[in-house]
């Protein structure tokens, strides 16, 4: 009865724009975040360096290859670069100053040895277990990051040696070892593999081992810094790509695609987010300004309603009930559309190459409730103010 | 309930000249189960003092206690209470819901209390002469039917006072008494008593006290 009294010859014109307005916007808004955060997701944990970073060094030109330029980093370049707004970090990256070969130390594979270049990255930017990326003196082997390269180079030489080749699963079994030397003296150190990497051409080891190797096998001369890691900010890296070429740096090409695309569609998919959030915002205003009308076209009859007995909290509850029925329907309505643009959207992408992980993001779904939130509260003390002002 | 009108002067009456008599700026009790009649001429301010003892106004100086507390001091939730169970009312302009029918009318305030089946609510509509508009619109009836409808909501809940503002002004002889049998029976089933004001007429009623403005 109280419903038929109050919500009686309602315009149902600008409820209706309401309505669709919130619609939309909760559509995109959840869809927004969801693909802003499947998109950031995307390539993290395919490979060992975090999201966003990259491994530059000089651009090898006829110049240096003459000695009139330098191909290393100075600590004055690696401030410069550090101080720039889009750059979260710069860390050199630690290569060998000592004579180090790596060779198979296992009864069940052939022998293989060749001199070889280590590297270490500062463990910040790397995407491994720190438990398994640990090495002191004394332990029985030192964990390594092997190229990926460097796998097929040695299944190569499997395979001319009629031996079947091995798996990444297998490769960590077989037992490695480095030979550490210079003019003085020489030691041989157990090495296990425990990850591969397609972004970086050396071994990589510990920092705590390849500071052992270059205080105690060190040639004596200066340590060059010839590459450094590159952490961009989010959605930031077109500037990164502009300082490289600005700088005259390079990096392998498949990073930069990636960081270059994830940069695009992630800076779309804000810009699709803050014109949602707008939308729903919007939208929220105009269903509580449509309940303050309703109110007010209503006046009479609450009055008469409190004058009759009724208590003021059963009044808000009406129209506080009705309006956050009404959104609770339109996000509904806007969760399922959202599924079925996931639904076509992952097919999309994944028909085109780009395997982006299809679980659900429970950010996007905070993200409607936390808009859920704020009108079912807005929509209640609007309806408590617009009561109590008839009391 | 006891009400007390201590030296009450609502602001809007303030500037005009109230005789000695008058309700306004005296001491006045109204006792449990009492019928009183408030006679006063148009301008004198019965609909003020409706508001005024319902807790609809509060412009005024003074104070009025319900059983010995300030009814500025009643909170929402007590409001509720009082209007749910202690005091009913007829409003001069009768506060009705002109989009509902006549049985709707009813039903919004009997389902506060619930206080009457819809057999019994026919029944006075019956003997108030309105048996037959029970499904009309209220705006579609005439002044007098809507006055007798309202009376009918007042009664629908349960009171210790009524007040009537002027509740027979567009109805005839026959009917306004057929009204006060309805009012009196009601109110002697509970000890309740009523206020009754009006412009000069007693309509014929037992009444135990005679008030002025």
């Amino acid at each position: 009865m109280l419903s038929k009294l109050l919500f009686r010859n309602q315009d149902k014109k600008q409820l209706v724009i309401a309505i669709v307005g919130a619609f939309m916007g909760i559509t995109f808004l959840v869809t927004s975040i969801h693909y802003l955060i499947k998109v950031n997701e995307f390539g993290e944990g395919a490979d060992i360096l975090g999201p966003n970073t990259i491994i530059v060094q000089k651009k090898v030109s006829s110049s240096s290859t003459l000695r009139l330029t330098k191909t290393d980093f100075s600590e004055r370049e690696i401030q410069t670069i550090k101080q720039e707004k889009f750059i979260a970090d710069v860390q050199p990256v630690i290569s060998n100053n000592f004579d180090v070969s790596f060779e198979t130390a296992d009864p069940m594979v052939p022998r293989f040895r060749s001199d070889v270049f280590i590297q270490t990255l500062d463990p910040e930017f790397l995407d491994v277990k720190s438990s398994k990326w640990h090495w002191e003196e004394g332990d029985e082997f030192v964990p390594i990051i092997l190229p990926r390269d460097f796998l097929v180079m040695l299944n190569t030489f499997m395979s001319a040696q009629g031996i079947p080749q091995v798996s990444d699963e297998l490769a960590m079994d077989i037992k490695f070892k480095f030979t550490l030397s210079n003019e003085t003296g020489k030691e041989w150190v157990d090495a296990r593999i425990i990850g591969f990497t397609n972004e970086v051409a050396s071994i990589l080891v510990p920092e705590s081992f390849m500071t052992y190797g270059n205080d105690k096998y060190a040639k004596g001369k200066d340590q060059l810094i010839t590459q450094v890691m590159i952490s961009g900010k989010e959605s930031e890296f077109g500037l990164v790509e502009e300082l490289l070429t600005k700088r005259g740096l390079e990096s392998k090409n498949s990073q930069m695609v990636v960081g270059r695309l994830k940069s695009m569609v992630g800076t779309l998919f804000l810009v699709v987010l803050g014109i949602s959030i707008i939308a729903v915002f919007v939208s929220g205003l105009v269903l509580i300004q449509y309940m303050q009308l309703l109110m007010s076209r209503n006046a009479y009859e609450v009055r008469t309603l409190l004058r009759i007995g009724y208590h003021p909290k059963t009044i808000i509850r009406q129209f506080f009930v009705y309006f956050v029925k009404v959104f609770g329907i339109v996000s509904a309505l806007a969760l399922l559309i959202f599924f079925l643009f996931k639904y076509f959207l992952d097919n999309m992408f994944a028909s085109g190459g780009l395997y982006i992980d299809t679980g659900l993001s429970y950010q996007s779904i905070g993200a409607l409730i936390v808009a859920y939130g704020i009108f079912t509260y807005s929509s209640y003390s609007s309806a408590k103010k617009g009561i109590f002002k008839e009391y | 309930m006891k009400i007390i009108f201590d030296h009450i002067m609502p602001e809007p009456l303030a500037s005009i000249a109230h005789s000695a008599e008058s309700i306004w700026g005296n001491h006045i009790e109204f006792n449990p189960g009492e019928k009183i009649l408030l006679n006063a001429s148009s301008g004198k301010g019965k609909s003020t003092f409706t508001m005024t003892s319902f807790g609809l106004r509060r412009d005024y100086r003074g104070t009025v206690t319900y059983d010995g507390r300030d009814i500025k001091t009643f909170t929402p939730d007590e409001w509720a209470l009082i209007r749910q169970e202690k005091i009913s009312v007829v409003f001069q302009d009768l506060q009705l819901f002109p989009s509902l029918t006549v049985a709707e009318n009813l039903e919004i305030k009997n389902e506060l209390s619930k206080v009457y089946s819809e057999r019994e609510l026919r029944e006075m509509l019956d003997l108030l002469g309105i048996g037959d508009k029970w499904d009309q619109k209220c705006g579609l009836l005439s002044m007098g039917q809507q006055q007798r409808l309202a009376i009918i909501r007042a009664l629908s809940q349960p009171f210790e006072l009524l007040i009537m503002d002027e509740p027979f002004s567009h109805l005839d002889e026959e009917n306004s008494q057929k009204c006060l049998t309805l009012i009196h029976k009601r109110c002697d089933e509970q000890n309740a008593g009523f206020v009754l004001t009006t412009l000069g007429d007693s309509h014929n009623t037992h009444f135990d006290k005679e008030l002025k403005l």
